[in-house]
C-alpha cells in the first residue's frame, strides 16, 4: 500500500477547502484551520495500476506565509499550489511560495490550480501566462469548485509526478 | 568462440624449419599476446603490492560503505564494525577522555535534562493522582478498603488507577505524518487512521512551532474526557496508544521499548521511506502486544455483590452479636445482683443500669466480702460500674460470728458457734480466756447471749486427771509385811511427781488437797493383828512421801484393816490386791484471805 503526504498550498480564500470538498474523504470540520492552521483529509487515486492514498494537508492560506505553516510541510511528496483565477494577485503568491517551498525542499512534484474558472467574466490570467507556467514546467488546471471541473485530473497528475519522480 | 581459440591456438612447429619458424613464432606471439600480458601482470602487480591495492580501495571505501549501508536489511555491516568502533571509542577514551567528552558535551546536557524532567513529570503525576483520589468519595471508599484489606492505601489507589484500556495505537511515520501500521482493539469504533495520524502529526508540529521549539521533543500525551493519547517518539517514528482510562507509568515504558526496537528492526525502511507501507506489516505484531486491557466493569461487577455480601454479613454479625452481647451483660448482671444479695453482710437496695454503667446502693458490714472482687469474679470491669454501699453493723449470725472470732480471738481448743443470737463456746480453755470471753462477749454487737455450758476450765481438766491417777494407784505388800513388794518403789516414785503435780493444780484452782493414804490387809489373821498391820503400811508410805518433799498437812495416813476391800478373795491376786496402800484425794477451797 502506497501513501502520499501531499499539501494544498495557497492564498486565504482562493476556494482551496470548497475546491476538494466533494472529492475527499474527512472527519474533521473546517474549525481545525482557524485553531491549528490545517486540516487533514484523504483522497484514494489510482494511477499506474496502483492504489495510492493521498492523505491531504490542507494548510490554512495567509497572505504572509508564516513559519508556523512551513512547518506543516515536512515531509511531503507533492503539493497543490492552488490561485484564485479572478484575482491575479493570488497566483503571485502561489508562485512566491513556490519558490519559498523550492528554496526550502529539494525539488517536489507540484501541480498549479487556476480556480473558479465558472467566473470567466472576471478572469484575470492571460492566456499566455498560463502558457508561460506550463513551459516552466506547471501543469496546469482550470477548476471550479462548483462544477468540480479537472479537479481529478489535477490530483491523478500529482500522482502521476510523484510516482514517477 | 571457436573460432577464436583456433586463431589464438600455436601454429604446430615442423622439425626441418624449426630455428627460423620458432622465431617468426616467437614474434607472432609477441604481437597477439603481449598487450594482455602485460596487462595480466599489471594486475598481478596491483594484487601482490599492499600499498597499491589500499589505493584502491580507498578510493572506493566510502561509497562501498554507503551502498551497503543502503542495502543492508540484516545489519551486518553494522555489525562487522560495531566491535571495532567499541575498540576505538575504548582507546581513544584511554588516551584521552577529554576529546570524546567534548565531542559528547552538547548532547549530554539535553539527555540528562529530558530523563530527569521525565522521572519528575512520572512522579508529579502519581502523586497529584493520590492526591486527587484522597479527598473523593470515592477515595473515601478506598481507605475504607485499604482499612479492610489491611493493605497500604497507596497500593490500593494504584490497583484502582490500573484499571484502562488501550483502544488504538499507531506507527506513524514521523516526517510525513503518514500511517505505517495501525492496530484497534476488537469492538472499538474508529476514525479513518489516515487521516487521524496526520492530524496527529499536525498538532505535534502545531505544539512545537507555537511554543518556539526548535528540537525534537514531542508531545508526551494528550487528555481527552476519558481518553489519553500517549506519544512516543524515535529518530524516524512516532508511537502513539489511544487509552481508554489510567495506563500505569509501565506502560510508558513498554512503548518506548517496542519503539526502540521497531527503529531497530526497520531503520533502513523508515530512513527511506517513500510511502510504501508494506514493510512495516511486521511492526503490526509489535504494536499488537500493547493493546491492553484492564476492565474496572469485571472487576467492579465481581468485586462488588460479594463485598456487599460480606460487609451485610458482618453488619448483622456486629448487630446479632450486639443485641445477644447486651442480653448477656443483663443476665450476668441479675445473676450478680443475685448473689450480691444473698452475701452476708450486704444489704442490697437497687441494682440497675444507669448512662451505659450498672449502679448497685445499699448497705455493707466491714467483715462481708469485697463487692469489687465479687464483680472482678461475675466478669464485670470493676470500673465501669458504680457501689454506693454504705457501712452498717449486720447481725446476721455468719458476721456476728465472723466479729466474734475477730475480737475474742478463741485459743486452739475452743470453737465458737453463733445460733439466733446467742454465742456459744465449746472445747478447753485456760481460766483467764474464759474470764475474757464471759465478760466481752456480751458486748459484741449482734451477740445478744452467750453459752458457756460446753466450754471447761483447762486447770480443772489437769487437776482432774491427776487426781484420777492417784486414785487409782495400788502399792502392794507381802503377806503380813509393812515394806513394799519389790518393784513397788519405781511406781511410788511415779506417784511422788503427780503428788506435786495435782497441789500445783489445786494452787490454781484456789484451794488445797488433803489425801487419804489408807492401808488395807486381807481377810486372813485376826482383825485385831490386821488393823495396826494395815496403819503400819499407810505410815510406812506417808514416810516416803514426806521425803519426797510432801507436806504432813496435806497427808492423812489411816488404816482400815479388810474393813474396805478392793476386790474378792477368790483368787490369791485378789487376796494380794488387798495387801495394799490406796489414795483418796479431797480438795478443798482455800480460807478467804482478809
Amino acid at each position: 500500500m502506497l501513501q502520499k503526504k501531499v499539501c494544498m498550498l495557497g492564498s486565504f480564500a482562493v476556494g482551496k477547502t470548497s475546491l476538494v470538498r466533494r472529492f475527499v474523504e474527512t472527519i474533521f470540520s473546517e474549525q481545525y484551520h482557524t485553531s491549528i492552521g490545517v486540516k487533514v483529509d484523504k483522497k484514494e487515486v489510482r494511477a499506474e495500476g496502483r492504489d495510492v492514498t493521498l492523505v491531504l494537508w490542507d494548510i490554512h492560506g495567509e497572505d504572509a506565509f508564516q513559519k508556523v505553516q512551513i512547518s506543516y510541510l515536512r515531509g511531503m511528496s507533492g503539493y497543490l499550489l492552488v490561485a484564485d483565477g479572478t484575482r491575479q494577485q493570488t497566483l503571485e503568491d502561489a508562485l512566491a511560495l513556490a519558490n519559498h517551498v523550492a528554496e526550502m525542499m529539494e525539488k517536489i512534484p507540484a501541480v498549479l490550480v487556476l480556480n473558479k474558472c465558472d467566473l470567466a467574466a472576471q478572469w484575470e490570467i492571460e492566456p499566455d501566462r498560463e502558457a508561460r507556467l506550463a513551459a516552466d514546467g506547471w501543469s496546469v488546471f482550470r477548476s471550479s469548485a462548483k462544477t468540480g471541473e479537472s479537479v481529478e485530473q489535477a490530483f491523478s497528475q500529482l500522482t502521476l509526478a510523484m510516482l514517477r519522480k | 568462440m571457436p573460432e577464436e581459440a583456433q586463431r589464438r591456438a600455436p601454429i604446430p612447429p615442423t622439425p626441418e624449419s624449426q630455428p627460423e619458424d620458432k622465431q617468426a613464432l616467437e614474434e607472432l606471439r609477441h604481437l597477439i599476446v603481449a598487450p594482455e600480458q602485460e596487462g595480466l601482470h599489471e594486475i598481478r602487480e596491483r594484487l601482490d603490492s599492499k600499498e597499491r591495492r589500499a589505493e584502491d580501495i580507498s578510493s572506493v571505501v566510502a561509497e562501498a560503505i554507503q551502498m551497503r549501508r543502503e542495502q543492508d536489511g540484516d545489519h551486518a555491516l553494522a555489525e562487522a564494525l560495531a566491535p571495532t568502533i567499541q575498540e576505538t571509542l575504548r582507546e581513544s577514551v584511554r588516551k584521552d577522555p577529554q576529546v570524546l567528552a567534548d565531542a559528547l558535551f552538547p548532547v549530554m546536557g539535553p539527555a540528562i535534562r529530558k530523563s530527569i524532567s521525565e522521572s519528575l513529570r512520572s512522579m508529579l503525576e502519581s502523586f497529584n493522582e493520590a492526591l486527587e483520589h484522597s479527598l473523593s468519595l470515592r477515595g473515601i471508599q478506598w481507605r475504607i478498603e485499604a482499612f479492610r484489606t489491611s493493605k497500604p492505601f497507596a497500593e490500593v489507589v494504584l490497583m484502582h488507577s490500573l484499571l484502562y484500556r488501550v483502544e488504538q495505537v499507531f506507527l506513524i511515520h514521523r516526517e510525513t505524518g503518514l500511517v505505517l501500521s495501525h492496530v484497534v482493539a476488537p469492538s472499538i469504533a474508529t476514525q479513518d487512521p489516515d487521516m487521524v495520524a496526520g492530524m496527529l502529526s499536525a498538532i505535534q508540529q502545531f505544539a512545537r512551532d507555537s511554543f518556539n521549539s526548535a528540537g525534537q521533543e514531542t508531545l508526551g500525551s494528550m487528555n481527552f474526557e476519558a481518553l489519553e493519547i500517549w506519544v512516543e517518539a524515535s529518530p524516524d517514528a512516532v508511537l502513539a496508544a489511544v487509552i481508554r482510562g489510567h495506563a500505569p507509568l509501565d506502560y510508558k515504558l513498554a512503548m518506548k521499548e517496542a519503539l526502540e526496537n521497531i527503529q531497530q528492526n526497520f531503520s533502513s525502511a523508515l530512513a527511506n521511506f517513500s510511502g510504501e507501507t508494506g514493510p512495516f506489516r511486521a511492526a503490526g505484531d509489535r504494536l499488537h502486544q500493547l493493546l491492553e486491557a484492564r476492565f474496572k466493569e469485571k472487576l467492579g461487577g465481581k468485586g462488588r455483590p460479594r463485598a456487599a455480601i460480606i460487609a451485610g454479613a458482618v453488619a448483622l454479625a456486629i448487630v446479632v452479636g450486639w443485641v445477644g452481647y447486651s442480653s448477656y451483660l443483663l443476665w450476668e448482671w441479675s445473676r450478680f445482683l443475685n448473689a450480691l444479695r444473698l452475701q452476708p453482710g450486704i444489704i442490697v437496695i437497687s441494682g440497675r443500669k444507669s448512662g451505659g454503667r450498672f449502679r448497685v446502693q445499699g448497705f455493707r458490714d466491714p467483715l462481708a466480702p469485697d463487692p469489687e472482687k465479687l464483680l472482678s469474679e461475675a466478669g464485670f470491669d470493676p470500673k465501669k460500674a458504680y457501689l454506693e454501699l454504705m457501712p452498717f453493723y449486720s447481725v446476721d449470725d455468719v458476721i456476728v460470728l465472723r466479729r466474734a472470732k475477730e475480737l475474742l480471738r478463741p485459743p486452739a481448743g475452743v470453737r465458737l458457734s453463733q445460733k439466733n443470737g446467742e454465742l456459744r463456746a465449746e472445747g478447753v480453755a485456760a481460766p483467764k480466756w474464759i474470764a475474757q470471753f464471759q465478760e466481752r462477749a456480751p458486748w459484741i454487737a449482734g451477740v445478744n447471749s452467750i453459752d458457756v455450758s460446753h466450754l471447761q476450765n483447762s486447770d480443772h481438766v489437769e487437776f482432774n486427771r491427776l487426781k484420777g491417777v492417784l486414785e487409782s494407784a495400788v502399792l502392794v505388800f507381802p503377806l503380813g509385811r509393812t515394806e513394799l513388794e519389790p518393784g513397788q518403789e519405781a511406781a511410788l516414785a511415779q506417784y511422788e511427781n503427780d503428788f506435786q503435780g495435782l497441789l500445783v493444780q489445786a494452787g490454781h484452782l484456789g484451794g488445797t488437797i488433803t489425801v487419804e493414804i489408807i492401808g488395807h490387809t486381807d481377810s486372813t489373821g485376826v482383825e485385831a493383828a490386821n488393823l495396826p498391820l494395815s496403819r503400819q503400811r499407810a505410815d510406812q508410805i506417808f514416810k516416803v512421801l514426806r521425803r519426797a518433799g510432801v507436806k504432813p498437812t496435806n497427808l492423812r495416813p489411816r488404816g482400815v484393816a479388810a474393813s474396805e476391800p478392793l476386790r474378792t478373795e477368790d483368787t490369791e491376786a485378789g487376796c494380794r490386791y488387798n495387801r495394799s496402800v490406796t489414795f483418796k484425794v479431797a480438795f478443798s477451797p482455800a480460807p478467804p484471805v482478809h
